[in-house]
This record gives C-alpha cells, structure tokens and sequence, in this order.
C-alpha cells in the first residue's frame, strides 16, 4: 500500500478515529489500532472498541492498495505533531510501514490486520431516517450527562432515543434525575426506539458532522452514515422504565425565577452545604420569593432569597445542590419553572414557555 | 461422553478454545459469552453484541463446532444470538449440599481440566505385600516431587490397580500442591494428539501445552511400541519435563525392558528413575480389597463369603470387582447379603474356575460325575463309558486350565498328545451341537470350582 494524504486531512482523519480506537489494556492489540484501508472506494480509516466503530473516508492519491494497522495512539501523536502544510506518505512493506513528511522518514511497526473486526451494520433495518448531525446532537447532549455512570443497570447508562410521528425525543436518567429532550422533525419516521450506551453516545455526538446524517436502526445495532463516513454502535438490549409515570401531572406550587438569579444564589448557597451536599429549596407564594438556604456544622449557615412568580402553596424541599445547577447549562430561555408537586415528591425543572426540555429531579429526604 | 448441561459444556469449550487461540483473543472474544440454551442438538452461544455474533460466525465457527462435537455428536450446530443485556449478568451460582448417595454415573466422570477421574483416590486404595512397595514408592514421589523417583515407572498385569494407583497419585498431588497442574492421560491419546497437531500443524501449541505440566501422568504407555514419531515426541517431552524436575508417572503391562519396539533411549529413560512391579495380590489382599470395595458401596459380607470369593477368583482385581459387582447387586434386590451357598452359586456363572488346579483332582471329579472308576481313565481300555470322561476331561483340562497337550497325554496314562488333540477337537464339536453334553461340561465345571 503507498497512498498520499494533505497533512491536515490525515490529522483531521486520525484524531477523529482514534477516539473510538479501544483504550483499556489487556484486550486484543490489534483493537487499540487505526485500520487504513486504500481501495476502489478511496482511502478509509477504520477502528473499533467492539463498542462502537468509526469507518472515515479521507481524501487522498492511492498509488497502490492494500490494507495495515497501525498503533491508534502513535498515529494520533504523530497527526499532532505535523505543522505547516504539505502532504504525508504512507508506504506499507513487510511489517512496517514508512512515513514520509517533506524531508522526514519514521517507520512505524504495524499490528495484525487478521485479528481487525468488521463492523457490523444493522442487517434488517427497522427504522432509517435522516436529519440534520447538529440537530441530532443538541438532542442527545441534552440528556447524556444525566445518564447513570454505573453500570450496574445497563438500560439507565444509556440514552432512550424514540420517535412518536414526526417527535424524536431523547430521555436518560439515573434513578435520581431525568431528563427529556423532544425535536420535532420535517417529516414523519417509522416509530422506533433504542437504548444508546450513554458512553458510546457522548463519543459518537463528537464526532458527527453537522451536515444531514442518515440513521439506520436494529434491534442490536445502531448506524449513522453520512457523505465521509459511517459510525455504528452496539444497543442495549433492555426494557427502559416507563418513565412518564414518574413525571407529575399535577403541581402544588410552581415558581419562575431567572435563570441568572437563580444559578447564582445556588452557587453562592451551594458553598454552605453539608457533606450531602444539601440545599433547601422554600417556594412561598406570599413573599413571592423563592429561598435557598444550607447549613454546615464546619462551615457555617446561609439564607437566600431571589424574586419569583409563584402560583399554589408553600412548599418545602431540599436537594443535592449539583443535581440542581447540573440543567441550567441545558435551559435555553431567560426564565426557569420550577415546579414542586409535593414533600417528598419529584420536582419538575424547565425553561419558561419551553416545553421541549423537562427535568426532573428527586428530593433528598428532610 | 455424556451429554452435559450448558454450563458445563461452555466451561470444557473454554478451556479447549483457550489452547487453541492467544490470550489477548480469548480474553476480548470469550469472557462475556455463554452457553443460553441447548435445544433439539442447537448450542445457543449468547454474546454481548453484533460485533462478536459476526467475528464468531467469521472466525471462530469451524472451532467451536469442532469442539463440541467432540463432545457429543449430539450438538448438530451452533446459533449465535445477541443477548438483553441484563440476562448477561452472571447468576448467582446456588451450590446445592452434595447429596449424599452417590450417582451411579459419577464412577465415568472425569475431570476436563486434567483428564483424572476423582473416584480413584488412596483413600480406596487396597495395600497388600503385592502392592506395597508400588504404593510407598509412590508416596514417596508425592512428598518430594520431580525429586525423589523421576520418573517413576510402574507395570504389572492388567488389572491388578495400575491406573487406581497412578491416578491416585495425580489425584492426592493435586490435593497436596493445588497451585500445581496435572495431566493425567493415556499413551493413546498423547498419539492422537501428536498426530492431530500436525495435521493442524500447530506443533508448538502441542509441545507448550504438555510443558506446562508438574505432574504428567501416562497410561499404558506399551501401546507407543513402532510408533517411531511419537516416541521421539515423547523423548522431547521427557526430556524437557525431567530437566525442569517435573514428576512424570508411567505405566505399563510389562517392565520398561520387555516393552518391544520401543527406542532404545526412551526405554533406558523409563527405566532411569524408579521402576516397580505390581505383582498378583495373595488372598489375603485379595480378601481386603473384597471387604474394601463391597463396604464402599455400603455392603457388609461375612467372613466366610469375603474368603470364598478371594479363593475363588484368582489374578485380576477387575474380576474381583466384577463379582463384589454381582453381590451388590444381588444385596440391592433382595434387602440382604447373600450368604456362602449363595455366592457360590452366583460364581458358578462366572464359569472361570481356578487355574491351579490338579490333574487328578479333576478327573476324581469327572469319574464321580460319571460314576465310573477313577482309577480306569488313566488305563489303556477304550470302553465307551470311559472314553466319554476321558475325552471330557482332555476337553476341560485344555480349556480351563490351559494344560498343553503333551502334559494332558502323558497325566492321562501316557497318551499321545495327538490323540489328546483329537479328543479336545471331538469334544468341542459336539458341545456345539449337543445341548446335553453342554449341559454336562457346566455341571462338571461347577463341581469344579
């Protein structure tokens, strides 16, 4: 294989692969590589964790075909370490393979291509459907973060994509928050709905370009092509808790603070909490104030109060002050709700007059 | 092999996949997958993702296949399927309390991991004069391994508790020593291996695999006599296992030096360290091991019953057992031992009376079943009522007792051993088509023992 490749596109290519090169050590070598593959349909690179797997078209000249393996992290080190412009050289012979830069040569050792995985692709697609990467992304990275990080219950480290009509909605939890991202879509889908590792998501929404990607899904499997290339993830296999049951229907009291009132009284509350990480949370309709307080038996105590719009009662909560600040990053408008269905019960999170995010987050006990 | 439940038999294909590819691939293919279920022949494997159902189908197929139709033939084919995730997680193992009646089918268990039946053991081991220096040699062996008798070579006529002893051996070393591995196996399937290994041509898979071993035991290593490849794969093997002080155990129907066609390099080698005879057990072990074996299946015989049936069966320990087998059985049915009339009736249908037996001792027997004069055998008269016996005591003297012809002529008054041929040809014709005169023999034979 000789094949030639503009510096900043071999760069561009590796550093987008090698995330999805495997990390862990002590699985198969060949799995921590960058297949590079140079055939009828251009230059590919390939690689895989067996979680997911990145197929990227790069452009370049093909002088002869064929196929190598190469050490991920190297070729990311050297994809960093390539300055000005020009053009690489990549030469395979025997088990190496010769990389030419302008006046600099390096031979690099190559891994077993045999042992290098195919990329499985959905086999019997039950839904496809096309949208826009930017789109895809915003709706995913809406609700990853409040993915279980354990992985004791596969289904609630993952992200719930589904689709009802032309509404695409993404949903993750961890038994302790939830959070729901609904898009809606120009044209209607095939209902579906899948469970994304919420890991693997995080890596695939990095790597996705804006432009228009086409969605396959299986039971098992789950791609997205576009015009340079294809990502597939393996899905989890598990029933989701329903958890619309778990969203109140109905309120006792609800408040709308701004967004930057709020945020910042919670950090500056957040300071006196205990190693719980409690804050109190009053909504009281007749001060027409929301109160934020927290005390430390080390630190001391705190009492804050900003403005609010309240409707219904007075209502007590407290809660773990990070589970508070963590959605305001994802609220678009100027104004929060917060909306309290009773002690003891989930508290409801969203922008004012927005309803395509919800979050819902559980009280701790009094 | 029986048929085994999933679990099992996902264990045993493991440890057989793990020979056969590298660690790193082992360790990022196999460790999550499992064995689902088993129906009508199809072995469901059940793996974390597509990724692996199409790198299974893709590589490892033909191998799996193989391995399990090793198993049982049974298992027509493979199904990979994609399994929910939360079944994935491995259950919680209940061990059930061990029951305490043994199952009949464990006597045929063997252990995967190192090919040894944990059935034969010390604890039922018989020790007798015949058997004791086989036995202290070979505990001597245990206290010291690779060290004390390297290799030690034990032989002795077929069954007289070669492989209880060697197995043993593997059995109480892997008790003793359980950081340590052991390999039990036969000459035969060493060369089948060997054979095997090069057609697959993955000899250095083969040589590794026997190397790792601190205790390899080989059975009935007689059966490696022209086979000229195997036995300098075996030379290989010896030597490296001996120069690493691994114990290696041999056994074999014949001493080291009477092995034919064996290389002159391996039989100084067998030879080398220890080499013990297992001779014929005298009575008294005999009517030890009889006690042994019937009280370990829960039956207690009398004195009387016990020496009876160690006089009566001769030589093969596996013969014993096969009437302890018997007694057994019949104490099953009917609640109780049987008594001295009634083992000596059941031996009768073991119809292999006493080798040693005299000459004259059968003819009294014969002419008192007849009721002719015993002393008119040895005489020179063809009367018919005489000529009868005498020909059956010919016929029974070849037969049981494997006299030579000669001998039988000259013990019957001097015959030819011609006539003595005749006599035994006649007589054997004539059972076969004489129900009566087959009748005769077996009552004659039962008298006899």
């Amino acid at each position: 294989m000789i094949i030639t490749l503009d510096k900043k596109e071999f760069s561009e290519g590796v550093q987008t692969v090698a995330r999805f090169a495997e990390r862990r050590s002590g699985t198969l070598p060949v799995l921590a590589g960058i297949a590079i593959i140079a055939g009828d349909d251009g230059i590919k690179l390939r690689a895989t964790n067996l979680e997911t797997g990145i197929d990227l078209k790069v452009d370049g000249t093909i002088k002869s075909d064929g196929v190598v393996a190469l050490q991920a992290s190297t070729l990311r080190d050297i994809a960093s370490s390539l300055s000005g412009s020009g053009t690489l050289t990549l030469e395979h012979s025997g088990d190496t393979v010769l990389v030419t830069t302008g006046n600099g040569r390096s031979t690099l050792k190559t891994l077993p291509y045999e042992d290098f995985p195919t990329l499985p692709l959905p086999e019997a697609p039950r839904a496809k459907f096309e949208l826009p990467g930017a789109l895809l992304r915003g709706l995913v990275n809406a609700v990853s973060p409040y993915a279980s990080v354990s992985t004791v219950r596969p289904e609630l480290a993952s992200v719930l994509l589904k689709s009802e009509g032309s509404n695409l909605t993404a949903v993750a939890t961890d038994s302790f928050r939830l959070a729901e991202k609904k898009i809606s879509l120009s044209k209607s889908v095939e209902p579906f709905s899948m469970l994304i590792p919420a890991k693997n998501a995080i890596d695939i929404m990095q790597t996705l370009p804006d432009e228009s990607i086409e969605i396959s899904v299986d039971e098992h499997q789950c791609a997205f092509f576009w015009k340079k290339g294809v990502l597939t993830t393996r899905l989890v296999t598990a029933n989701y808790p329903d958890y619309t049951q778990i969203i109140p229907k109905s309120f006792v009291s609800e408040a709308t603070v701004l967004k930057k009132d709020f945020e910042a009284a919670l950090r500056r509350t957040a300071i006196f909490s205990d190693s719980f990480q409690k804050v109190r949370l009053g909504l009281d309709a007749g001060a027409k104030s929301v109160a934020l307080s927290a005390q430390n038996a080390d630190v001391g105590d705190s009492n804050e109060s900003i403005p609010a719009a309240i409707t219904g009662d007075a209502v007590e909560l407290s809660f773990n002050h990070r589970y508070l600040s963590a959605p305001i990053g994802s609220i678009a408008t100027e104004s929060i709700t917060l909306s309290a269905s009773g002690i003891g019960r989930a508290m409801v999170m969203r922008g004012a007059g927005d309803t395509s995010f919800l979050y819902l987050v559980m009280p701790m006990n009094q | 092999m029986n048929r085994l439940d999933a679990r099992e038999l996902w264990e045993y294909t493991l440890t057989q996949v793990e020979l056969s590819i590298s660690p790193a691939n082992f360790n990022t293919w196999f460790r999550d997958s499992s064995i689902v279920k088993i129906e009508d022949g199809i072995v469901y494997i059940g793996v974390p993702s597509q990724f692996f159902r199409d790198w299974y189908l893709k590589k490892f197929n033909m191998l799996l296949l193989k391995i399990i139709r090793g198993v049982s033939h049974e298992y027509r084919n493979i199904e990979y399927m994609i399994v929910k995730d939360d079944r994935r997680r491995p259950k919680e193992v209940r061990r059930q309390p061990q029951a305490t009646v043994e199952m009949p089918l464990d006597e045929f268990y063997i252990n995967k991991s190192d090919g040894l039946n944990p059935r034969y053991t010390f604890d039922t081991f018989v020790v007798g004069s015949f058997n004791e220096l086989a036995h202290t040699a070979a505990q001597a062996a245990l206290k010291r391994p690779g060290i004390m008798y390297n290799p030690l070579f034990i032989y002795g006529d077929t069954g007289r508790g070669k492989t209880h002893l060697i197995q043993a051996i593997g059995n109480q070393f892997k008790k003793l020593y359980p950081g340590r591995k052991v390999y039990y196996l036969t000459a035969e399937t060493f060369g089948q291996d060997y054979t095997n290994a090069i057609q697959a041509g993955t000899m250095n898979r083969f040589k590794d695999k026997y190397r790792q071993y601190d205790l390899l035991i080989m059975d009935d290593i007689q059966f490696f006599a022209k086979k000229e490849k195997t036995q300098e794969e075996l030379f290989h093997l010896f030597n490296a296992l001996y120069d690493n002080n691994k114990q290696i155990l041999f056994s074999s129907d014949r001493a080291p030096a009477a092995i034919p066609d064996i290389a002159d390099r391996l039989r100084g080698r067998f030879s080398a360290g220890m080499s013990i005879d297992i001779g014929e057990p005298d009575t008294e072990s005999r009517m030890a091991i009889v006690r042994k074996k019937a009280a370990s299946q829960g039956v207690y015989l009398s004195e009387e019953v016990i020496e009876h049936i160690a006089t009566s069966i001769s030589g093969s320990i596996r013969e014993l057992e096969g009437v302890i087998n018997s007694v057994v059985c019949h104490t099953q049915v009917k609640g109780v031992p049987p008594d001295l009339a009634e083992v000596r009736h059941s031996l009768r249908s073991f119809a292999r009376p006493q080798k040693t037996v005299s000459v004259k001792h059968v003819v009294s027997k014969v002419a008192e079943f007849y009721g002719i004069d015993e002393e008119s055998i040895y005489e020179k008269t063809r009367r018919r009522e005489v000529v009868r016996p005498r020909q059956v005591i010919m016929y029974i003297l070849r037969e049981d007792f494997s006299v030579s012809y000669p001998t039988i002529g000259s013990k019957l008054g001097g015959r030819d051993h011609t006539t003595v041929i005749h006599s035994c040809e006649k007589v054997k014709r004539e059972v076969q088509a004489d129900p009566d005169l087959a009748k005769e023999i077996q009552d004659i034979r039962s008298l006899l023992v």
